[in-house]
């Protein structure tokens, strides 16, 4: 697959499959998009949640599965998300990267 | 579906991937449970809706980049940047499917390019020549006066000098109001001083003229007031273009003196490089009038100019202005009754007849485009359908209706697009060669000189193919993106059906094509009729083999009518000699030239009262004028030799004169006055009529004067102008060296004017017609090369639409005749619709072309009969080529298919 060459994750994936990892067994839309506002104070669309949700999956970064359905949502099931080993390995090598740009500029930029 | 969710979670769902739908109601439906909880369930209702609707975008925007690599970014910005990207890729499928069928590009785009090109030519001349502003500040301000007499049906004559004066003193409507001098092409000054002895064109000017259009001196000073009195106006401005040709742009030329027609005018300025005047002279010079010319009404050789002032509208000033005539009517009755102002702009006055054929013009082309567009469209609508399978795939592979419809838009605008530029070529192209056709008559309209294709031009040529892309590919998109998923790859490959819907709008478009061809060739036709019944008119003379040339007896050395003659009687002598000169003539108003000066003519011991005003065209003619143009002498004698000064005075009057004055009489021997002086003549001859201002126009009555009785005064105040005819037996080159040798024998000092061909002048009074007839005839006949090449393209589709049942009759029995009957029907009920509207729509135009048709009615059966046969015998064989093919079909091989 073309895109496992790719080895660059987009911001906004980063902080999708961040919000996963830190979510556990209980990763799904609301509580992604619930978990990215938690942490970062960004309100994103569900839109864009599920659409990258889904091009993650595509790319081989996430598996999901069906949760049995509950009557809260209506008779529907929920889809649950967990990562990969790729994903992490991709999540360490865009640290990595990350780290290594950042190593120096504490004086220039600061402490976060 | 949950209990309290609504129905349009389901709607949207459409946009959503199946896969997600199930999990992503779930959310909504668990998130709107707990607001309905907090906030009610109306805010909780809003919010599903907004949700839903913003899903619906987002997944929409997901889908249009479907099976691409996508970039690695999720960034929450990316559907604008998936917009630009699916239009990218679009355009790009619109190229390679265009590469893939290159026939079809190729009709499109030569269609479009037709269109569009003959649109922006068309649109850039009627643009220039109506639409923009005249070359002076104010424009809409200044108009143009002018004398009505609507019992003759003239609605802008010239004005009477002693009309203008009163006009000007009694008005409370103008700023500021100036007389020109009506002077014939002939009209020019010797100019002599400096160099070569020149003509130039003369305008003569009241001196308020620079100040009503607007105009500042680059150089010098305008005219004074007191310089339109006789004796005071021996001043002038030059143009621009002399100034810099005669006298290379050297400022120190006002205040020298050059010499017209050997009398010395002192240059006072220089007029700036953007005056313009549909004469476009090159001296401009004060028009002064002696106390005898200051008193004339009944003599109409003046244009008048006025500067509205401000807060005054037209309307008010034509309220002013009727009242003044009126006054004028009560108190010189003799001259003024029946008699008004009349005014229109500037502009008007400039364009004249040419705006209505200037606007059938450009109706004329804007039905060649509707027929390029709908030929178009009946090629996107085939293709559309000869697409179905592959629309289908991609609608069952998670396409939306939307999604489609946009590319197949991308695509009709790309070739729309194409057609653009390659109809801008066109256009160059089209332009070039309209300044080379464009007739001497067109030069003096307003902007014709700038005409080309400038940013209004692009931009009407650009968004017109944008439009015909955008209106002729909508609807094509919206009927093949129509086919249910799954419907065309399960039914049959070539549906016998097919879209019945599509099949109507492609049978309207061709219906909608027939009908416009059916109009412009309606409209060509009547043209070419009328082109045809004008150049079967006779002008009264011989044309062919006569040439003429202008002179111009500068006052100052031909003062006395003894000089004139004796210098005249020389000339004719002289060319009498000349081998290849048959017979020589000379008049103060050739027929064609324009030139129109008209005097009131009492009749000896007629008491009758006519109801219409009693004048001739006073013409001063050599002795040998008729022969030598070839002018039938009707009745009576034409002059001779012996009509001199010391012999009675006698005239020869042409028919029109006789039948309107002597209905039931012989005019022979009946005694007249012109110009309401004591001259009385007596009528020796009845000529033919010459047809003076045109083919197409009535003759008036005219008087011929023999040339040794009358002195040359009429005309110009101090230049005596007549025009020399002489009939050749060799080319126009050679008669033009022997004028000039027999001139300059006789007086060196004297310029001949350009020796041209009497054909010429004549071919010149037709040309705007011969353009317009020759552009509409032009335009028809793309508009039926574009007509049958649709029906061609509409029968042919549906032949291979219909190949599977033609197979199924022809197997069960059908013979060839009844399968092409069948196709005939077809073809032949839209020919027949086509015609018939065409017909109607043809009869309702044409009327408006009525000013521009000669001996034709606008109804004229047969025309229209030829035109409608025309179009049918083209429409049957657009039917026959593929009807006959479908015959052909093998029926075991059409089953199969």
């Amino acid at each position: 697959m073309s895109s496992a060459d790719v080895s660059a994750l987009g911001e906004f994936e980063q902080v999708v499959l961040l919000s996963i990892l830190r979510l556990g067994d209980d990763a799904y839309a609301v509580s992604v998009r619930d978990e990215i506002l938690r942490c970062t104070g960004r309100d994103v669309s569900r839109g864009s949640i599920y659409i990258t949700l889904d091009r993650l999956e595509t790319k081989g970064y996430l598996r999901s599965r069906l949760a049995d359905p509950t009557p809260e949502r209506g008779g529907r099931a929920k889809r649950y998300y967990a990562l990969r080993p790729r994903a992490v390995e991709a999540l360490r090598d865009s640290r990595r990267a990350l780290v290594a740009l950042w190593r120096g500029l504490e004086g220039v930029l600061g402490h976060a | 579906m949950t209990p309290g969710l609504p129905p349009i979670v389901r709607i949207f769902a459409r946009f959503v991937p199946a896969d997600l739908r199930e999990p992503i109601a779930g959310d909504l439906a668990e998130e709107y449970a707990e607001l309905r909880r907090h906030r009610g369930t109306l805010a909780a209702t809003v919010w599903l809706w907004g949700q839903a609707a913003r899903l619906a975008w987002a997944f929409r925007w997901e889908r249009a980049t479907r099976g691409r690599g996508l970039p690695p970014i999720g960034d929450e910005l990316r559907s604008t940047s998936h917009m630009w990207d699916t239009i990218r890729q679009d355009v790009g499928f619109g190229f390679r499917m265009l590469r893939r069928q290159p026939g079809f590009a190729a009709v499109a785009i030569f269609a479009l390019a037709l269109g569009i090109g003959a649109t922006t030519v068309i649109f850039s001349v009627v643009d220039a020549v109506l639409w923009r502003p005249l070359p002076y500040p104010a424009a809409d301000r200044v108009m143009a006066l002018a004398e009505q007499r609507p019992r003759e049906s003239r609605w802008f004559g010239p004005v009477a000098p002693a009309d203008f004066f009163d006009w000007r003193r009694d008005n409370k409507s103008f700023a500021s109001m100036a007389a020109l001098m009506v002077t014939a092409p002939s009209g020019a000054f010797n100019l002599t001083g400096a160099g070569e002895p020149e003509r130039v064109k003369p305008l003569q000017v009241s001196p308020a003229f620079l100040a009503v259009i607007g105009v500042v001196p680059a150089l010098g000073r305008d005219f004074l007031a007191e310089e339109e009195i006789d004796g005071r106006e021996q001043v002038v401005l030059l143009s621009d273009g002399l100034w810099r040709r005669r006298f290379g742009a050297d400022p120190s030329v006002v205040g020298r003196t050059i010499s017209f027609n050997g009398n010395p005018f002192e240059i006072i300025g220089v007029l700036p490089p953007h005056f313009w005047w549909p004469s476009r002279p090159d001296v401009v010079v004060p028009l002064a009038l002696d106390d005898h010319d200051r008193t004339l009404r009944a003599a109409h050789f003046l244009e008048v100019v006025g500067r509205l002032r401000d807060g005054v509208s037209p309307g008010q000033a034509r309220e002013d202005l009727r009242l003044v005539g009126a006054r004028l009517s009560q108190a010189y009755p003799a001259e003024n009754a029946n008699h008004a102002p009349n005014l229109r702009p500037l502009r008007d006055a400039f364009v004249g007849d040419v705006r209505p054929a200037l606007l059938v013009l450009l109706g004329a082309v804007v039905f060649v485009m509707f027929i390029a567009c709908a030929n178009v469209a009946t090629l996107l609508l085939a293709r559309a359908a000869s697409r179905q399978k592959e629309l289908s795939v991609r609608r069952a592979v998670g396409a939306t209706r939307s999604r489609v419809v946009q590319q197949m838009l991308t695509e009709s605008l790309v070739v729309a697009l194409a057609g653009g530029i390659a109809g801008l070529l066109v256009a160059a192209w089209g332009l070039a060669a309209f300044r080379t056709i464009v007739p001497a008559q067109f030069t003096t309209l307003p902007g014709i000189a700038a005409v080309g294709i400038d940013g209004r031009v692009l931009a009407a040529a650009f968004g017109l193919s944008a439009l015909t892309g955008m209106i002729f590919g909508i609807v094509p998109a919206l009927v093949a993106s129509d086919s249910r998923i799954g419907t065309a790859l399960t039914e049959e490959p070539r549906g016998s059906s097919g879209s019945v819907r599509a099949g109507r709008f492609r049978a309207a478009l061709v219906v909608a094509e027939l009908a416009l061809s059916l109009v412009l060739l309606a409209g060509a036709a009547l043209l070419i009729v009328s082109f045809r019944n004008l150049i079967n008119v006779s002008p009264g003379f011989q044309p062919d083999q006569l040439v003429f040339t202008r002179l111009s007896l500068p006052g100052a050395r031909y003062g006395q009518h003894a000089r004139t003659v004796a210098f005249f009687d020389a000339l004719y002598e002289r060319l009498r000699a000349a081998p290849g000169l048959q017979r020589v003539g000379a008049t103060t108003s050739l027929p064609f030239d324009g030139a129109d000066s008209r005097l009131n003519l009492v009749i000896e011991h007629k008491t009758t009262a006519f109801p219409f005003p009693v004048r001739l065209h006073p013409r001063i003619v050599s002795t040998e004028y008729f022969q030598t143009m070839g002018i039938p002498l009707m009745r009576g004698r034409a002059f001779t030799g012996r009509d001199t000064d010391s012999t009675p005075n006698v005239v020869v009057i042409n028919e029109a004169a006789a039948r309107r004055y002597w209905p039931n009489e012989d005019p022979i021997g009946q005694r007249i006055s012109l110009g309401a002086t004591d001259d009385w003549r007596q009528i020796v001859g009845v000529v033919g009529d010459t047809r003076d201002e045109g083919l197409d126009a009535e003759t008036d009555p005219a008087g011929y004067l023999p040339q040794h009785q009358v002195f040359l005064s009429l005309g110009n105040a101090f230049e005596r102008t007549i025009t020399v005819v002489a009939r050749t037996t060799g080319d126009t080159a050679s008669a033009a060296s022997m004028l000039r040798t027999a001139v300059a024998s006789i007086d060196p000092q004297l310029p001949i004017g350009l020796v041209r061909p009497m054909d010429e002048l004549i071919g010149d009074s037709i040309a705007p017609r011969r353009l317009n007839f020759v552009l509409v005839s032009a335009f028809a006949l793309v508009a039926l090369v574009l007509t049958a090449a649709g029906l061609y393209g509409v029968m042919a589709y549906a032949v291979a639409q219909r190949t599977r049942e033609i197979g199924v009759r022809m197997a069960l029995g059908a013979s060839r005749r009844q399968v092409l009957a069948m196709m005939f029907r077809q073809g032949g009920t839209m020919t027949a619709a086509g015609i018939g509207l065409g017909i109607a729509g043809a009869l309702l135009l044409t009327r408006s072309m009525r000013s521009l048709l000669f001996g034709v009615s606008a109804a004229d059966p047969a025309v229209y009969l030829g035109v409608s046969a025309l179009l049918a015998a083209v429409a049957i064989i657009a039917v026959a080529v593929p009807s006959s093919r479908a015959t052909r079909i093998d029926p075991l091989l059409a089953l199969r298919e």
